[in-house]
Parts: structure tokens; sequence; C-alpha cells
């Protein structure tokens, strides 16, 4: 009714603001470039380094971050409608436990580095899996909180996992493993750019369909039972599309944490009532966010790169505590 | 309507079935109360017309069908439930908490179906609750809120209306409200189940009632027949005293002070 | 009945007191017991140390039972004859092979401590690395001679082998070893002296990317070699840089390890570098260059034939 021109306002404003950072992004770095060699380069003319950085350097980096920034806050808005719980976020339930210990255990083990984001998503997966069982195990109905518990316990375990295998490993693996976890965008390439998108773009619509179920699963169990929703069926679909994208950025990026915590309270107040609003804009300002800090992560310590989960937990805390005061 | 035939639920690793042979019917027109003490099975019969547990024996149907053969969301079309409590998680906006209650009649692509928007916009007025359709849930009063949650019940477009203890948290002016509302609603045509602690209430609205005792029916009928001091006292376990108010014209309780049963 | 009761329990406090008075002379037993010729060697006196930690050495004579938990200080021990004294060495001390023979305790920042006490050693030697600040004060805590060397640039390889030779009691054997690494460093100077340098950067790690800075041995073999590398106005031994920085720094050649160079072949944002598009990936030999240690005359010449070929037969 009257939030349908409001609305149409925020996706601008946020998509404008996406399109700003990336500009930013691609335009920022190390070798300076003029905009007109900017644009150039991205379309292949121009000097052979220009292009290169463009192309193989840059171009990527801005676009899994946004990729990831997305895909993690569209997970947290999911989340957190489904689990009635404004603190929920993808890593809290196991994903990013299971996913660090995938990657650790393969490169601990020796793996060749191209399999790392492989075991990463495979470990998730199993987390994912463990939970669930976890969860349905304590008793018939996977009460959110049950689900909430199962996850930290999850998450608990394979922090303990990881620290054995690191505590066993070579003294390089344990550095490349902890790089990796801290987070970083920075080895992108376009083919790894490519199956995240694909798998992305799928899950985020499978959320966004899914949506008007999150609404009534935000209302309570009893009152979504009551509107004709399987409490059960739903609430595992929601729980395991979110979580499963949220694997797919680990096992792309890392641990990048906070955005799936925070984005989605930033958008909600603007964003309505409608999680597919609500998601959408989530989507846009988690992508905007994660360009920008990206851009701080490689620019703040030059020649050096800060890690950019360092990056996005340092920017979330003040930010979640703004939102804080105004929840008084 | 709704109608409970020799129901039986007994929960799992319970000594005795929490409802134990129910029988009754919430005919369309007519409020129809379930009252009876703490633990005497008036919330279980509501869960188990939602499904949410499963009979030992028994049927219960509504409109004739059995409700055990329809899927959720048929079952929601028919069956429009108010619970004892909600919360949302997040604040919402009155008018759009109250679409939800189209989510029965939705697609699963969209939110709200075609014939939605009148039928949200005939729940807003019934309820008059249309001054604050622009707040958000938690800007409201308890009796708003009640009044909000009613309002997106009805929007479901439910033949049956069943509500748990609808009354909780309001003050004398809200209940009235509450109950008159209900009132009007049953004159229309809907079948309206009410589980409620307020006697005195449920004996000025109801048109019949049905005691529960221990999981079984105690006595069943209009309020003069059902509300009786002997029949009360014995299953409510305290002393009390039924007069017929002379302002009304409906029989009121006085619960006494102090035990003289035990 | 209460009065056998404690005198059996006294019987067994009693026992107890002993056996630990017995483990305790035991062990103090084990610490002072010295190898074989301590006693003639006593007369030489005392040879004082202080190393890198700020730790004073004490050795009344030469040691007989070495471990050297650094791959350069191992390599030493060959060079300098002592090879046969060393009882223990880290996982990567392979060269000479001959050190392969020697007991492998395992890494060397931070050794496995107990490991290292059980081979029962005279004299450890350890690098200085922080985190091995907690593994020398336990040494030193439990008696064993124990001496943490700085082995970072071609300075401190000299002045390692000083100490080792006193160490040892050679010092003349020491002076020919150092002669000898100096003597091949100078004649790759002089080689590649009118030549014109050629910048380098040097990958040390794929991920995060680490350059190798003007604070490490590395980058002084470079310069000696005729080059010049990109990181060396930086005073840290490695740090990690962004592959966009490199690039901003244009280096005619990349030297990096054999994977490490396959690795960069192969990505396609390594290409940004004109050093790897004209396919100037130098590859070295990791167990040569790696360490600061007697073969840093053949690293020299090694790095002098790749950046220019020719230069040296």
């Amino acid at each position: 009714m009257n939030g349908r021109p409001r609305q149409g306002v925020l996706y601008l404003v946020l998509a404008v603001a996406m399109l700003l950072a990336a500009l930013a992004g691609l335009g920022v770095g190390p070798v300076r470039l003029t905009p007109v060699e900017v644009w150039n380069a991205l379309g292949g003319r121009g000097e052979v380094t220009a292009v290169a950085i463009m192309r193989d350097i840059r171009a990527p980096r801005v676009v899994l971050a946004a990729l990831v920034g997305a895909a993690l806050a569209m997970s947290g808005a999911a989340l957190q409608g489904t689990m009635r719980n404004p603190l929920a976020e993808p890593y809290l339930l196991g994903v990013s436990g299971g996913a660090a210990v995938g990657a650790v255990l393969a490169v601990a083990g020796g793996a060749p580095f191209g399999l790392v984001p492989i075991g990463a998503f495979g470990g998730a997966v199993a987390a994912v899996m463990l939970v669930l069982a976890i969860a349905r195990a304590g008793g018939r109905r996977p009460d959110p909180r049950v689900l909430l518990m199962a996850g930290v316990v999850v998450g608990a375990f394979a922090n303990a996992v990881i620290m054995i295998a690191l505590a066993s490993a070579p003294a390089d693996s344990v550095r490349n493993a902890l790089w990796w976890m801290m987070g970083s965008v920075a080895g992108a390439t376009w083919a790894q750019i490519a199956w995240f998108a694909a798998y992305g773009v799928v899950s985020a619509s499978a959320l966004l369909l899914f949506a008007p179920e999150i609404d009534v699963l935000a209302l309570g169990d009893d009152a979504a039972a009551g509107l004709g929703v399987n409490v059960d069926r739903a609430g595992r679909r929601a729980y395991v599309i979110a979580s499963l994208l949220a694997a797919a950025t680990v096992a792309a990026a890392g641990l990048v944490g906070f955005v799936g915590l925070v984005v989605p309270h930033l958008v909600r107040t603007r964003a309505g009532s409608r999680h597919r609003a609500v998601i959408a804009a989530a989507g846009l300002a988690g992508a905007t966010l994660v360009i920008l800090a990206d851009l701080v992560a490689r620019t703040l310590r030059a020649p050096s790169e800060l890690p950019l989960g360092a990056v996005t937990a340092l920017g979330g805390v003040p930010f979640f505590l703004f939102q804080l005061r105004r929840f008084r | 309507m709704i109608r409970f035939d020799d129901v039986v639920v007994r929960y799992p690793r319970a000594a005795a079935p929490a409802v134990d042979g129910v029988s009754f019917e919430a005919p369309e027109g007519k409020i129809t109360a379930i009252v009876g003490p703490n633990g005497s099975g008036k919330s279980t019969l509501v869960r188990a017309l939602l499904g949410r547990v499963s009979l030992q024996r028994g049927v219960i149907s509504v409109d004739g069908q059995n409700v055990s053969t329809l899927d959720r969301r048929a079952l929601a079309r028919r069956v429009a439930v108010v619970s004892q409590r909600e919360e949302p998680a997040f604040p919402l906006r009155v008018a759009d908490y109250i679409a939800l209650g189209r989510h029965p009649h939705a697609h699963l692509w969209s939110a709200v179906d075609p014939a939605g928007a009148t039928a949200v916009a005939r729940a807003i007025d019934d309820a008059e609750v249309r001054p604050f359709a622009d707040r958000t849930t938690e800007e409201l009063s308890g009796g708003e809120w009640q009044r909000v949650r009613i309002a997106r019940a009805l929007a479901q477009d439910a033949r049956a209306l069943v509500l748990d203890e609808p009354t909780t948290y309001l003050d004398i002016a809200h209940e009235m409200s509450a109950f008159e509302l209900l009132d009007a609603l049953a004159r229309r045509g809907q079948a309206i189940l009410v589980v409620s602690h307020q006697l005195n209430l449920v004996a000025r609205f109801a048109h019949r009632v049905v005691l529960l005792h221990r999981g079984s029916v105690a006595a069943a009928g209009a309020p003069s027949d059902v509300m009786r001091g002997d029949v009360l006292e014995r299953v409510y376990e305290w002393p009390l005293v039924v007069t017929r108010d002379p302002a009304v014209g409906a029989p009121a309780l006085l619960p006494l002070r102090g035990r003289r049963i035990t | 009945m209460p009065f056998v009761y404690h005198r059996s329990l006294g019987l067994a406090f009693g026992a107890g007191v002993a056996l630990a008075a017995a483990l305790v002379a035991a062990c103090g037993d084990a610490r002072s017991r010295m190898p074989a010729d301590t006693a003639v060697a006593n007369a030489t006196g005392a040879l004082t140390i202080r190393d890198d930690f700020d730790d004073t050495l004490t050795l009344r004579a030469p040691p007989r039972r070495i471990v050297s938990l650094n791959p350069a200080t191992t390599e030493l021990f060959f060079a300098l004859g002592a090879g046969d004294r060393l009882v223990g060495r880290t996982h990567f001390d392979l060269y000479p092979t001959a050190a392969q023979a020697v007991q492998d305790l395992g890494s060397a920042i931070p050794p496995n401590v107990e490991s290292v006490l059980g081979v029962r050693p005279d004299l450890v030697l350890l690098y200085a690395s922080q985190s091995n600040r907690e593994p020398a004060a336990r040494l030193h805590a439990a008696g064993v001679p124990t001496l943490t060397l700085r082995i970072d640039h071609i300075a401190d390889f000299r002045r390692a082998v000083g100490i080792l030779g006193r160490v040892l009691g050679d010092t003349a054997r020491a002076s020919v070893v150092v002669d000898s690494v100096t003597g091949t460093l100078e004649r790759v100077r002089v080689a590649t002296q009118g030549k014109p340098p050629v910048t380098a950067f040097w990958k040390a790690w794929d991920s995060p990317v680490i350059a190798i800075g003007g604070g490490s041995f590395l980058s002084e073999l470079v310069d000696i070699a005729g080059g010049k590398n990109i990181y060396g106005d930086d005073p840290r031994p490695a740090f990690d840089v962004t592959i966009e920085d490199v690039v901003r720094r244009d280096p005619d050649v990349v030297f990096a390890g054999p994977e490490s160079g396959e690795r960069m072949r192969a990505a396609p944002a390594w290409r940004a570098l004109r050093a790897v598009r004209n396919g100037r990936i130098l590859i070295v030999d990791t167990m040569l260059v790696g360490r600061p240690g007697v073969r840093l005359g053949e690293a020299a010449v090694s790095l002098a034939r790749l950046l220019h070929p020719g230069s040296l037969p």
C-alpha cells in the first residue's frame, strides 16, 4: 500500500551505493590509473599491465566481494526471520566451524590448493547435517532454540578439531590455514566467481521465493502452524538453504564475519515487514559494505593487506552498537 | 462448524489421557465456550484441532470434513486460530501483519492473493483497528494488539474462529469489547469457539458452554444449565456461589474465601 | 585398630619421602653428569659467550653431544669437522647427506624441549625467534648449555662461524670456512659488477603473498649477484604484500621455488607482472638458498647465473 514507493526509493539508493562502491573498488589501488585508463583497461584496451590489473586483479576482487557480501547478508536476514532471533547469523549455526575444519584438514593433509574450497564446502555441509541431526535427536520438533544450541555445540567441536589439526600440522600449513580463516578475496579468479555466482543465484532465488513462508515463521511456531505452514519442513528448508549459501561464501573467501549479523538490521527498518524486501535489500547493502571493506583491507596498511574478516568485524562492531542504541 | 467426536488424546509417558472421550459441537452463528480448571484439557483440544497432537481415538471435523484428511493450508482456510500469546520477533507494520492472514490463500511466489486486499480491508474494519493500521506492532497497547490479532484471524476468511484465552492481559473495557466483537461475528454467521477462564464473561456471551473436568465433559449446554453452583464447585474444587445478576440476567459466579472442601 | 593404622600410614609416608629424595638425587646426578673427558678439559678454563637472547653460555669444555636446531648451524658443524658430535637436528636439516643420519628431533620453532632433553645434550643451538624464548628458558632452567643465535644476515653468518669455532676450540678451521665463503661472494660480486642491475621480486609464499625484504640474507645475495630487490628498502626480512603492489614496482624478474613458480605461471592475476609475461620466473633451489649456511657462496653463484647468464663459468 503505502510502502511500495518508499521501497522503490530504498532499492534505488542501495543500488547506487553499490555501484559507487564498485567504482571506488575498481579505481583505487597501488597502481595509479586514471578513470579513462580504468575504463579502457576493463574493456581490454590500453597497456597490457593495466588491462591485467583491472581484469585479473581488481575486477575479480570487487565482484567476489560483492557476491560474498550479498550472500552473507541475505543468508543472515533469512536465518534471523526463520529462527525468530535478531542475533542469529549464518556462522553461529555450525557453518563457519564446519567449513574451517574442512579447509584446515585439506590444508594440513597437504591437498593441492585448489581443493581447499571444496574441503571447506564439504565441511560446512557436514556441519549443517550434524546440527539438524542433533536438533532432531533432541525432540520431534526442532525448535529454533534447539537448532541454535546444536549449532553452537557443533561450532565448539569444530574449533577443537581445528586446534588439534593445527597443533599436529607443519608450520607452513598452519600459516596457510590461519590466513585462509581470516578471510580474503585477494585470490579471486573468474573461475571461482563463476561457480559461486551460479550456486549463489540459485540459493538466493530460493530464499526470495520462500520469503513469505519466513514471514509466517517469524510470528512463532503456533501462529505459523495455524496459518497452514509445515513448521518443521519450512524451518529446515530455510535453514539449509541459508546455511549452505553461507558455506559457499566460506569456501570462496574464508571467514568474513559480522556481515550476516549486522546488515539485515541495517535494512530492516527501511525495508519494511516483508522478508522478501528485507532479504533483497540486505543483499544490496551487504555487497556494498564488503566491497568497501575489501577496499579498506587492501589500502589501510599498504603494501600489506589486512584480513577481510578483521575489517568487517571492526567495522561491524560500531554499526551494531549504533543499532543497539536504537533498541534502547 | 467444528465437531469433536469421542476424542481421546494421550501425551507420551502420561499416566492418564489429557482428553478422554470428549464430544461436542461448535455450530455456526454461535459462541461456544470451553471452560474448566487448569489441566482439564482445554488447550489440548485446541492443539488437537490444529493437528499439533495426534488423536488416540475419535474424529475432529470441520464442516463435515475430518481434519486429519485436510492438508494444513486447507485447514487454515477453514479454521482461524488466535493463540494465547504471540510476540513477533521483529516489529511489523500492523497492516502487513494482518495481511499475513492471507497466507493460506496465497500462492508460493506471491505474498498476498488477488482477493487478499479486500479481505484484509474488511478484517481491519470488522476488528475496528483502522486507526492504528499504519503503526508497528511494537507500539500497540495490550488491548490494541489483541484486536489486531483477531483482525489477522479474520483476514484468513475462515468460517470457524478459535480463540485460546483471548482476554488475558485485557482490562474490563477491552475484555467487554473483545467479546462484543465475537458476538457480532457470531451473528454474522461464524462459528466461534472460545477457551476462557472468564466464567462470568462466558456466562454472558456464550450460547453454549462445555465444562471440562480432567479430560472429560462434566457438563454441556446453555450457560444457565452448566453454570450451577454444585457442578462448578465439584469441578473447580473451590467454594463458590452462583447468582443471577439482576442487571443483565446472566448467571454470575462468586468465589468464596477459604476452603471448605479438601 | 587406630594404633596399627597410624603406624602403617607413617611407614607409607616415610617410604614416600625416601623415594622422592632418591628421585631428586638421581635427577641432580644426571644433570651434573658430564662426559668422560670433562675432568681433563677443565684445565683449559671456561668459555663465556653472550647470545642473542642476552643469555650467557658458559662452557667448560668443548661439547661432545650437540643438538643443532637450525639448518645453518647444522651445516656449519659438519663444515667444521664436528658433524660426528651431533646428536640431534631439526626435520629440515638435510644437508650435507651425512646430516640425515643424525636423529631428527622435529621442528626448530618451537622445538620439542622434552625430545631435546631426551638425547642428553651438552650444547643446544637455537634460532633467535621470539617463539623460542620459552624453550630457551626451559633449557637453561634444566641446566643445559644453550646458545641462541640470530642468523638473518650474511654478517650474522660470519659471526656464527666465529662463535662456533671458539665453542669447538678450532678457530683456525672456522677462519678457513669464513674465508672460503667470503671469497666466493667476492668473486660473484666482481663478476656481476659492471652489469646493469636487474630488479627482482623474491616470492617467499603464496597465500598470503609474502615478499623477502631488505632484512634477509636473500636480499643481500641478490645484491651480490647483480640484482636489486624491489623490497630491499624495507628493513624487515619478510612481509605480506598485495599483487598489485608488486606490479607497481615492476620487477624485471621473479625468484620463486619450483611449485611456487608453477603456480605463478598458471594464475591469471600474476600475468599483470611484466616479468611473468616475459617468462622471467627464475626458479631457485630452495634447499641451496634457503638458509644462510656454508653454501652461501654457491647460493650467490646460482643466483648470478640466473640473473646474468654467462657472467660466471
